[in-house]
């Protein structure tokens, strides 16, 4: 699924737009950018919305896996803290996420580039902000190292 | 060693680490409680985290290249040959490489 995301992008390039993956939970981030989208809050589309059922599955090889695929930015989106679905699987992800940061720092990508954020089914405005938000802060850092790689090739 | 070439490099042996056994058992933990503080707890990760990932960095140039030396590893992947040594000691210990003959009077290491 991610790799048909960044086949497509491949194609339309030409601009720097920032290209961000988004994994958000089912039960409520999911629902958020739903509601988003029925209240017809404007958001950019530099976004790619991947549905997961709850934050606590995403493994730390997903974000270092998407970073490498050339993804300017990773945000994970879940439920607000005590909120989950699976009664603990976001605060399995606020522990993992900690060393998600170091490792991709260590790597030597800006850590900013990846993002953990909580947004509950009703709040359809805060996700459209968030978004606004975290793709003004990637056009900022500029492309990732990968996929100035990508291009040059 | 080329940018790009360290940073790819890089990439994956993060990769593989995470996917490693002993890394997943520390920072999959949720509900075991540990007896010492936090902020012990994480430094102890960080150094787990910090050598998965440069053992995986060997790894993987072992597995690019075929049979290296210490002072090979040392050249591609840009860290000191004392550090890569207590690597391969450890990776030794657990079965992971061996040795396989000589070249200028230094071992050379492959997978086992």
């Amino acid at each position: 699924m991610v790799k048909d995301i960044f086949e497509e992008e491949k194609k339309a390039e030409k601009e720097f737009e920032p290209l961000i993956v988004a994994y958000c939970c089912n039960w409520c981030s999911y629902a958020g950018a739903d509601l988003a989208g029925t209240s017809r809050f404007e958001y950019p589309t530099n976004i790619r919305i991947i549905r997961i059922m709850c934050t606590g599955r995403v493994d730390p090889t997903f974000v270092l896996e998407t970073l490498r695929m050339g993804a300017d930015g990773v945000l994970i989106a879940g439920c607000h803290p005590g909120d989950c679905h699976y009664q603990k699987g976001n605060f399995m992800m606020e522990k993992r996420f900690d060393y998600i940061k170091k490792a991709v720092s260590s790597i030597g990508i800006e850590p900013e580039r990846v993002r953990l954020e909580w947004v509950s089914a009703s709040e359809g405005g805060k996700f459209a902000a968030l978004v606004r938000e975290v793709t003004n802060q990637i056009r900022e850092l500029g492309p990732s190292p990968f996929r100035l790689m990508r291009n040059s090739k | 060693m080329s940018e790009r070439e360290n940073l790819i490099r890089k990439t994956s042996a993060a990769i593989e680490a995470f996917k490693s056994q002993r890394l997943r058992w520390v920072t999959g933990r949720s509900q075991v409680k540990v007896e010492i503080d936090e902020e012990k707890y994480r430094k102890v990760v960080d150094s787990i985290m910090r050598d998965e990932i440069e053992r995986h960095m060997i790894i993987g140039a072992i597995k690019e290249k075929g049979p290296l030396t210490v002072e090979e590893i040392s050249q591609l992947i840009n860290l000191q040959p004392s550090r890569i040594m207590q690597h391969i000691i450890a990776l030794r210990r657990n079965g992971v490489i061996n040795e396989a003959g000589e070249k200028n009077r230094q071992y050379l290491y492959k997978l086992a």
